[in-house]
C-alpha cells in the first residue's frame, strides 16, 4: 500500500498545532521576560532601598556624638519605619536602674505590646497621644513578652502574619491592629541595650526577611551610639550635680560667721566640715545684748540647692527671732511658727538652741529635735548630757511643738567646757562601713577638754580624720565648743 | 548598705508595709510609691513594719510624717512598729516619736487601729 496524500484539512491541523506550540512558546518567553523584568525592576528597587539605607545610616550617625541619647534615638527611629516602609515603630532600652526596659521613642500610632489596653484608648480624645502615652508609661520585664524574649535570646523575631501568632496581642480597634510584626535586638559587647520593634508596612504586605536584614544592620549601628550616648548622658548628670553641689557649697560657705567672737573670758572654737552630697548643717553665734550671746547648731534635712536654701531662710529667721528675746524656747517656738507655714511639709531642722549669759555664766538651753550637747565640768571632768525635750522645726504645728518645747537651764562655772555637734559627727563611717560613734566623741572630748576649746575641736577633727581615712562621707560633720576661763571673773 | 525591700500585705481594712534593709534617698522612693499608690486606693490605715530596718535617713522620717499627716486627714493613719533600738533612738531624738504613733507590735497598733 502507498500512503496516502495529506489531504488539506490534515495540513491545515498540523499547521494549527505548530502554531499552538509556538505561540505557547512565545507566551512563556514574554511572560518569562516579564518575570525576569519585575525580578529585575524588583532587585533595582531592593539596590535603591539599601542605598537609601547606607545614606540613611552615614546621615543617622553623622555628628552623633554631639547629640543626646533621646535625639539619636528619634533619628534611629525614624530611619528605622521608612527603611522597613513600617506604620508605626518604638525603640525600647533596658533601664538599668528599674532592671526593666521601657519605650524611649515612638513613632505613628505604635500599639502597646502587652495589650488590654483598648478601654483606656477608645474613651480618650486624642487617640495617637492617649496610645503613645500608654506605650511611653508601660515597663517591659526581661523574658516578657515579644520585646524581653528579644532581647533575652538576642536574636530578631518576624512575624509575617501576626493573626496566627498567639504572642501578638489582638485589637478590635482598626487604628491598633497588628498584621506583621518585626523585632530586632540592640546589642552592644554582648549587651542586650534595647530592642526595635517595627509594624505593619504601609503597603499592607507583610515584612521580609531584606526588612529584617536592614532593621539588624540599623539597629547594631545604632547600638554602638546608644552605648556612647548613654555614658555621656550620666557624664553630663555628674556635671551637673557637681555644679549644683559647688552652689551649694557656696551659699553654706557664705552663712558660717566669718570669726567665732571673742569675749572676755570665754574661749569659742567650730568646725564645719562638708559633706560630698552636702547635708546643711550650720552654726552660729549672735549678739543678743551686751550681756547674752545666743549659740546655735543646726542640721537642714534637705541636701544640696534645696537644704543650701533651707538653711539660709532658717538663719535669717533664728537670727531675726533671736533678739527679741533672751529665752531660747521663745526664740525657737518663733522660729517654729514662721517655718511650719512656709517649708514643704517634709522638710525639717533640727537646731539646739542656747543663751548664754555672759555675767552670770547662766546657760539656758532649748532643744528642737538636735543632738544633746555635752558638758564637761571642771571640778570632775565627767561629761554629762544636757537634755531637754522638743521636736525638730517644720514638723508640727504651733500647738504642737510649743507643748513639747522645754527648757534646761544651767550655770557654768569656770573651767567648764560645753560641746554640741551635728550627727554627722557620729555617723563618720570608715573604710570598713563602722560608725565613729558617740563613746568616742565623748571620750575624745572628756580627753581635750582640760586644754581648753580649740584643742577639743583640733582633737576631735584629728581623731576623726584618723577614723574615716579618706572616705568620702555622706553627710555634714560639724562641732562647736566653749569653755569658761579658769580664772574667769564676774564683772558684774 | 542594703537595699530595702517592700512587702505589702493587705488586711480587711488596713495595709501591713513591711521593710527590711536601709531606707534612704536612694530606696526611699519605692516606699513612697508604695504609700501614693494605699492613699490613691483611699486605703489611708497603714501599719509601717520595721522590724528589719536598718537605717533610715531623716529626710524619709520627714517624708513618712508627711503620709502620716495626710492618712489622719482621711480618719486613718501610718503607725510604726517593731522599731529596733537604733531606729527608735533617732525617731525620739527628733522629737517624732511625739508625732507618729510608735507601738511594739503589730497586734498592738491593731488593737489600736480598732478603736
Amino acid at each position: 500500500m502507498t500512503p496516502e496524500p495529506a489531504s488539506g484539512a490534515t495540513l491545515a491541523s498540523l499547521l494549527f498545532v505548530l502554531l499552538a506550540i509556538f505561540s505557547a512558546a512565545l507566551f512563556f518567553a514574554i511572560t518569562a521576560i516579564r518575570r525576569l523584568r519585575h525580578e529585575r525592576d524588583e532587585l533595582i528597587h531592593q539596590k535603591d532601598v539599601i542605598f537609601g539605607f547606607i545614606h540613611d545610616v552615614g546621615d543617622v550617625f553623622a555628628h552623633s556624638e554631639n547629640i543626646d541619647l533621646e535625639r539619636m534615638l528619634d533619628r534611629v527611629l525614624f530611619y528605622a519605619v521608612r527603611t522597613t516602609k513600617a506604620s508605626a515603630g518604638a525603640i525600647y532600652l533596658f533601664d538599668k536602674s528599674e532592671g526593666l526596659f521601657r519605650a524611649r521613642s515612638v513613632s505613628g500610632i505604635f500599639p502597646p505590646l502587652t495589650g488590654s489596653v483598648e478601654s483606656a484608648v477608645s474613651t480618650a480624645v486624642s487617640k495617637s497621644q492617649a496610645v503613645e502615652q500608654l506605650v511611653r508609661s508601660q515597663r517591659v520585664a526581661r523574658g516578657e513578652g515579644l520585646i524581653g524574649e528579644t532581647a533575652d535570646f538576642g536574636t530578631p523575631i518576624l512575624i509575617e502574619d501576626a493573626a496566627r501568632d498567639p504572642r501578638v496581642p489582638t485589637y478590635q480597634l482598626d487604628f491598633l491592629k497588628i498584621h506583621s510584626i518585626l523585632l530586632v535586638p540592640m546589642r552592644f559587647l554582648q549587651k542586650i541595650l534595647g530592642v526595635i520593634v517595627v509594624v505593619n508596612r504601609v503597603d499592607a504586605r507583610p515584612f521580609i526577611q531584606a526588612d529584617l536584614s536592614l532593621l539588624q544592620a540599623l539597629a547594631d549601628q545604632a547600638s554602638v551610639s546608644v552605648h556612647y550616648a548613654g555614658l555621656r548622658d550620666s557624664l553630663n548628670e555628674k556635671q551637673r550635680i557637681d555644679h549644683d553641689l559647688n552652689v551649694a557649697r557656696q551659699i553654706q560657705t557664705a552663712l558660717l560667721p566669718r570669726a567665732i567672737p571673742r569675749l572676755p573670758g570665754l574661749e569659742m572654737a567650730a568646725f564645719t566640715h562638708s559633706a560630698q552630697e552636702i547635708g546643711g548643717d550650720y552654726y552660729d553665734f549672735i549678739h543678743i545684748d551686751d550681756d547674752h550671746i545666743g549659740i546655735a547648731i543646726a542640721d537642714v534635712s534637705g541636701k544640696g540647692i534645696v537644704g543650701a536654701i533651707m538653711m539660709s531662710i532658717s538663719r535669717s529667721v533664728l537670727r531675726a527671732q533671736a533678739t527679741m528675746s533672751t529665752d531660747p524656747t521663745e526664740v525657737l517656738k518663733g522660729v517654729n511658727r514662721i517655718m511650719f507655714e512656709d517649708i514643704a511639709e517634709d522638710m525639717f531642722v533640727s537646731m539646739l538652741y542656747m543663751v548664754l549669759n555672759t555675767q552670770t555664766l547662766e546657760l539656758r538651753v532649748a532643744r528642737a529635735g538636735h543632738e544633746r550637747p555635752i558638758l564637761v565640768q571642771s571640778h570632775d571632768k565627767h561629761c554629762q548630757i544636757i537634755d531637754s525635750a522638743g521636736v525638730a522645726l517644720g514638723m508640727a504645728d504651733r500647738d504642737g511643738f510649743d507643748t513639747l518645747l522645754t527648757e534646761t537651764s544651767i550655770v557654768l562655772s569656770p573651767g567648764d567646757t560645753l560641746v554640741a555637734y551635728t550627727d554627722g559627727v557620729t555617723e563618720a563611717l570608715n573604710g570598713q562601713g563602722d560608725e565613729w560613734g558617740a563613746d568616742q566623741l565623748f571620750e575624745t572630748i572628756h580627753q581635750a577638754a582640760p586644754n581648753g576649746a580649740h584643742a577639743v575641736i583640733n582633737t576631735v577633727q584629728h581623731q576623726l580624720e584618723r577614723f574615716v581615712g579618706g572616705i568620702a562621707q555622706y553627710d555634714d560633720m560639724t562641732l562647736l565648743a566653749l569653755q569658761v576661763a579658769h580664772d574667769y571673773k564676774s564683772t558684774l | 548598705m542594703r537595699e530595702c525591700e517592700i512587702k505589702r500585705e493587705e488586711r480587711d481594712n488596713l495595709d501591713i508595709v513591711r521593710l527590711d534593709g536601709a531606707l534612704d534617698s536612694h530606696s526611699f522612693p519605692r516606699l513612697e510609691s508604695t504609700l501614693n499608690g494605699l492613699r490613691d486606693g483611699q486605703r489611708h490605715r497603714v501599719i509601717l513594719d520595721c522590724s528589719g530596718l536598718e537605717y533610715i535617713s531623716s529626710a524619709s522620717l520627714g517624708a513618712l510624717i508627711g503620709f502620716a499627716r495626710r492618712a489622719r486627714e482621711h480618719q486613718g493613719d501610718l503607725r510604726l512598729v517593731n522599731l529596733s533600738p537604733k531606729i527608735y533612738n533617732i525617731v525620739e531624738l527628733l522629737g517624732f516619736h511625739k508625732i507618729l504613733e510608735i507601738h511594739g507590735n503589730i497586734d498592738e497598733a491593731l488593737a489600736k487601729f480598732g478603736e
